[in-house]
């Protein structure tokens, strides 16, 4: 595989993981966010991990893209969502939010630069891999930004499952397609699968009963 | 070495407690067989171990609870004489708290910790090192909360809170004092005073750092001033809780603590050495007056007792900060004769309440004509703390007087001058109001509350137990020359202090 | 599945993996036939207590078991020390008061069938994961059963499934989502510098720099926001407060304690000699002893007081970090001693007093504190069992916190770390000043009379026993501690 093909790849997962985060659209936004998953399956086969390949398939973007699409009343029935967000977090509640995200990123950020400096893994050859390193750490800030920042419970789980994926691009781009880092990634989407499920069974129920789509007074302090 | 009967005894009220608790409320035969069976096996069995002890056996049981750290139960001659003690008013005050709170609600509970409550006062007298000591200390101001607060009135719930806020604090200085010692010296069993003493002379200021650190957790329950404020507020409880508090436990059980830290533990003769025994016998003289004093102002009854117990109970950390024999005869003898004279004193007053309905000191006119044997127990404490012979309380001032010269501090025979004067101004003219006035009924009134509480002058549960310990108060000085009279137990302990 | 150990297939071995594994079975039963009476409850899962019972025996006498197993390729860890096999006897014992108590919840107070039956299934998985934790030796098992609880504890606090229990679950799930992965990336962090999962090997690969401070940071973030831990916290008090007395009685005793159980195991083999990192944690937990005091003290709601009192007593677990970060070998063996004497023991009275707080609640259909005026007349059983837990959170004696305490001060004292005795000293007086608030308004007499409902005797029984084991462990400690002294400390 060649290196142009990597930077391609793991560039048009930065834009899509921009689009689904970005967009106040919803349905648009669960769209993206099934590309998205469409796209890191072939990045785990082209890291030659095809049973990974097939489970994020089925459980990253067939399960999850259904259980956002139950959540937003396009699936089956149901209460639907109103199509947009317009909430907006208040001022006072950022600056907490921003620094936890960007400690988080910056940490992350040193290690990794560390490991790729310094680790026989990373410095063997495997350039291939240096763009999986640079879109996961770019993936990873988009969607902690998002999970500070959103207050639509429905954009929050949206932008869980990205920084979820960045997490195992640089798992998989740190430590390579080893056996441990697939169990890893395995267990990581089962609960990712699992958690997105509940979110969103919850998410529906709280619009049924009385009509809210964000936590309400969020005095929570970390993102 | 035989622990079965201390387990035994421990084991008696507390089995009584929880029996307590699962009988129904309404249960009132039952409980009341229990509450007497408990308390005359407990004190047959600290009988027992008295006899047992004069004949040479030994009674300790120990078991591991941390690393070093073991849980002991022993009884020396120290511990079983405050056990005797303890067991013996425990017998007296059940009497007179089941007379007492008749018909009354909450009896189950109130019954159950106070079984609660002698448990832990025993567990104190028969603790063989500071842990287990500890452990009784703290679980004796729990056990005393439901009591404190009995009543239920804001009033009391506000007393209570008072109370916890000294004893938990006092608790918790007692225990970093201890975890402080422990970790300095290890494990020290009661009467092992060469461990510290063998300690190099560098880790002295440490010593006496610690010392007063114990002395100020003991403080707040033997209420020396300035760590008194609780005892006079815990006047809201009923009187046997009173009794209990003043001449049985509470307080007992914080003097009793300074007596086992000076003498047991860094033993008489480093704690003179460290000079912290002046600084004690200077706290002990100001409380003594302070107390006296205190308690001259006051205008009710029950807090006039409470601050003459603030005064007595400094007596007993008077007699231990005397370097000498006479002093330790004197403060251990005065344990004893101070828990005698202050049961009656209060069980007096709570018949009083109980019977007339009187609070106030005015409101005592003639009342020794109406209940004349209740006035004659209050009269023979009423003299005993003021010190005249032959209740005991002479007994207690005579032996401290003389200790004081032989420990070169005869300033202190002014203090005892002194707070024997003002205890004479605060009781006599209550024994002249009982005595020599006329009462309300010569038509110049009624009893605030009357009720005519059984065929004698009150209800006989009441009058019994007052009757006993007064003459109890009165035996213990005349007989003073006997075998197990308190002072001659005293001496005993004594004697196996400073010979050993 | 293979299973290997040094001494093959063994029988501790079978029995080891029989009790991990069985609750699941059991749940998923019971799910489907959801059981209607305590007894044959209690006589289910009583074998099971005996078999670890059995299995303590086992480690006392010939040492630590340990095995591998690789299911498609993977080589996972586990291992059953002193330490591990005492925790998972104190798991089975909660788990079964609070199976018991759950089917008498549900005979006095009006659940959901459905509800009701979701329970079991639950309840089976989080202890399958609480027991997989204790045994787990390699960070990916550690992960899916970390996972496994999260989710599991989750769906119980769901239960009740009112408006204001899905918004608190809501937000427990995110928190809980978020600090997964903050866990992984940790563990990627891990696996790219030593390429190993299990934990020796990691102990050994790890060299000491940036990079492993920098895992461990991300890790312990993920552990402390699961924990609770101060100023983590923001989650715990709704969750509680909403959620049912049997399932807050299991998450307040043992799933934020596994979270914290973790942490210490991680901690001592990759940074055992941070002690800068290690204090920072100290003073988190010195907050929190504040912190959670203080709010315990301003709570007007029963429960909520009680969960408040879970985030300050937690605190007191993080003063090991300190305690055990290059100070002697003396001091370091008390501190582990008492820190896992106070989990054991805080475990045991967190359970009863949710347990007493929910009887009281259930009984007067009072939430508020207010509301329990005059209940010592009525309750007085219920209100026996709040008070003997309360005596082990206060850590006076003769209570597990006691002798806790006890080490711990003797501990800070020998280390000269007097800051901490300072924390002990105001969370004991901050605890009592909040219990001894609900015994002020339960022993008002003016009080108007309730009506109370009348319980099963099981309810108040299971948390009055629950509360006086944690008394008997005060003075028994001598037993577990040995155990502990023998091993479990890496």
């Amino acid at each position: 595989m060649s290196l142009l093909g990597e930077l391609v790849a793991a560039g048009l997962l930065v834009i899509l993981a921009t689009a689904c985060l970005f967009d106040r659209h919803l349905f648009r936004a669960c769209l993206a966010f099934l590309a998205f998953a469409l796209l890191m399956a072939l990045a785990w086969w082209r890291l030659e991990a095809p049973w990974l390949a097939l489970a994020e398939i089925v459980l990253g973007a067939l399960l999850t893209g259904m259980a956002l699409f139950h959540a937003l009343g396009r699936l089956g029935e149901g209460c639907r969502l109103p199509p947009r967000d317009h909430q907006a977090r208040p001022r006072h509640q950022s600056p907490v939010r921003w620094l936890a995200a960007l400690v988080w990123l910056a940490l992350a950020g040193l290690a990794v630069w560390e490991l790729s400096g310094n680790s026989p893994l990373v410095a063997s050859g495997e350039v291939s891999r240096r763009p999986l390193l640079a879109s996961g750490l770019a993936i990873m800030a988009l969607g902690l930004w998002a999970f500070a920042h959103h207050l639509h419970l429905l954009r929050r789980l949206l932008a869980f499952n990205v920084l979820g994926s960045g997490v195992f691009l640089l798992l998989a781009g740190l430590a390579g397609p080893v056996v441990e880092v697939q169990g890893l990634i395995l267990v990581g989407l089962v609960v990712a699968l699992v958690g997105s499920v509940l979110g969103a069974a919850l998410l529906g129920r709280l619009y049924a009963l009385d009509g809210r789509v964000t936590l309400g007074a969020d005095r929570d302090a970390a993102p | 070495m035989n622990g079965g009967l201390l387990l035994a005894a421990l084991g008696t009220s507390l089995l009584a407690a929880v029996v307590i608790f699962l009988l129904p409320e309404r249960a009132f035969r039952a409980r009341t067989g229990v509450n007497l069976g408990a308390a005359v096996i407990k004190l047959s069995l600290v009988a027992w171990m008295v006899w047992g002890l004069r004949l040479g056996h030994e009674y300790a049981v120990a078991f591991p609870v941390l690393e070093g750290l073991p849980f002991v139960l022993r009884a020396d001659a120290l511990g079983i004489m405050f056990a005797g003690l303890s067991s013996l008013l425990w017998l007296f005050t059940t009497v007179y708290a089941i007379g007492y709170l008749e018909d009354s609600p909450n009896r189950k509970r109130f019954f159950g910790f106070f079984s609660l409550c002698v448990a832990s006062t025993l567990g104190i007298s028969l603790a063989g090192n500071l842990f287990t000591f500890l452990i009784f200390y703290e679980l004796l101001t729990l056990s005393t909360y439901p009591l404190v607060v009995h009543r239920g009135t804001a009033k009391a719930l506000a007393a209570g809170k008072v109370y916890l806020r000294f004893t938990l604090t006092a608790g918790l200085v007692l225990m970093i004092g201890m975890v402080a010692l422990y970790a300095l010296a290890g494990d020290i069993r009661f009467g092992q005073r060469e461990i510290l003493a063998g300690l190099e002379p560098e880790y002295q200021p440490l010593l006496v750092g610690l010392f007063w650190l114990l002395v100020a957790g003991f403080g707040v329950k033997a209420a020396l001033v300035p760590l008194h404020g609780w005892l006079p507020r815990a006047m809201v409880a009923p009187a046997p809780v009173s009794a209990l508090l003043h001449a049985v436990a509470v307080v007992k059980a914080g003097a009793f603590g300074i007596v086992r830290l000076v003498y047991d533990i860094y033993g008489i003769e480093l704690s003179a050495e460290l000079g912290v025994l002046h600084g004690l016998v200077a706290v002990a003289a100001v409380t003594i007056v302070f107390g006296s004093l205190r308690a001259l102002a006051q205008q009710e009854l029950k807090p006039r007792l409470a601050y003459s117990t603030v005064s007595q109970v400094a007596y007993i950390v008077l007699g231990v900060g005397l370097f000498g024999p006479l002093g330790t005869i004197a403060a251990l003898s005065h344990l004893l004769h101070q828990g005698l004279m202050k049961v009656t004193l209060f069980f007096c007053a709570g018949n009083y309440a109980e019977e007339l309905g009187i609070h106030r000191i005015d409101e005592l006119d003639g009342a020794g004509r109406r209940m004349p044997l209740t006035s004659l127990a209050f009269t023979v404490g009423a003299l005993g703390m003021i010190g005249v012979p032959p209740v005991v309380g002479f007994l207690s001032k005579w032996y401290l007087g003389i200790g004081a010269i032989q420990a070169g501090m005869p300033w202190v025979i002014a203090v005892l001058v002194t707070s024997s004067l003002l205890n004479a101004a605060y009781f006599l003219p209550i024994l002249g109001r009982l005595w020599f006035r006329p009462g309300p009924d010569h038509g110049v009134g009624a009893w605030p509350g009357e009720r005519r509480l059984g065929r004698f002058e009150t209800h006989a549960w009441l009058l019994v137990p007052t009757m006993a310990t007064a003459l109890f108060s009165l035996m213990a000085g005349m007989l003073a020359g006997m075998p197990f009279s308190p002072l001659e137990w005293a001496t005993q302990v004594t004697n196996a202090e400073y010979l050993r | 599945m293979s299973v290997s150990s040094a001494a093959s297939l063994s029988t501790e071995v079978v029995v080891l993996w029989l009790t991990l594994l069985v609750p699941a079975l059991l749940g998923a039963l019971a799910g489907c036939f959801p059981p209607r009476r305590m007894l044959p409850v209690l006589l289910i899962g009583a074998p099971l207590v005996l078999a670890t019972l059995w299995l303590l025996h086992r480690v006392s006498v010939s040492g630590e078991f340990q095995g591998t197993w690789s299911p498609g390729g993977l080589l996972l860890h586990w291992r059953l020390n002193g330490l591990a096999g005492l925790l998972l006897l104190l798991t089975q014992l909660l788990l079964l008061a609070s199976a018991s108590y759950a089917v008498g919840h549900r005979q006095t107070f009006a659940v959901a069938e459905r509800a009701y039956a979701g329970f079991w299934p639950l309840l089976g998985g989080l202890a399958v994961a609480l027991g997989l934790i204790w045994v787990a030796d390699d960070l990916l098992t550690l992960y899916a059963a970390l996972e496994l609880m999260g989710l599991c504890a989750v769906g119980m606090m769901l239960l009740p499934g009112k408006q204001e229990a899905l918004v608190a679950g809501m937000r427990y799930l995110l928190y809980a989502l978020v600090g997964s992965l903050a866990w992984l990336l940790g563990v990627a962090l891990l696996l790219g510098a030593s390429g190993r999962l299990d934990m020796a090997g990691l102990a050994a690969n790890a060299a000491p720099g940036p990079v492993t401070g920098i895992a461990m940071a991300l890790l312990a973030a993920g552990l402390l926001l699961k924990a609770a831990v101060f100023p983590l916290h923001g989650w715990l008090v709704p969750v509680h407060v909403s959620a049912w007395a049997p399932v807050s009685a299991l998450h307040g005793a043992l799933v934020v304690k596994a979270s914290f159980f973790i942490l210490m195991q991680l901690w001592q083999r990759l940074v055992a000699d941070a002690v800068a990192a290690a204090w920072l944690l100290g003073l988190l937990g010195s907050l929190a002893v504040l912190w959670g005091g203080l709010q315990a003290w301003r709570a007007d709601a029963l429960k909520q007081m009680v969960a408040w009192s879970t985030v300050g007593q937690l605190g007191y677990l993080m003063l090991a970090f300190p305690l055990l970060a290059g100070t002697s070998a003396a001091v370091a063996s008390l501190a582990w001693q008492a820190t896992w004497l106070q989990l054991a023991g805080h475990a045991l009275a967190k359970a009863a007093m949710f347990m007493a707080a929910g009887n009281l609640v259930l009984a007067t259909g009072e939430r508020h504190l207010s509301g329990l005026a005059g209940i010592s007349r009525q309750l007085p059983l219920s209100l026996m069992t709040f008070g003997i837990a309360a005596v082990t959170l206060m850590g006076l004696p003769p209570s597990a916190g006691f002798t806790a305490k006890w080490l711990l001060l003797q501990a800070a004292i020998l280390a000269g770390q007097w800051l901490w005795v300072a924390v002990l000293v105001a969370g004991t007086l901050l605890t009592a000043a909040y219990v001894f608030r609900v015994f002020r308004f339960a022993f008002a007499e003016d009080a108007p009379h309730h009506d109370v409902r009348v319980l099963p005797a099981g309810l108040d029984l299971i948390a009055l026993l629950l509360a006086l084991s944690a008394l008997a462990l005060g003075l028994g400690a001598e037993w577990p501690l040995a155990l502990l002294r023998e091993g479990g400390r890496p």
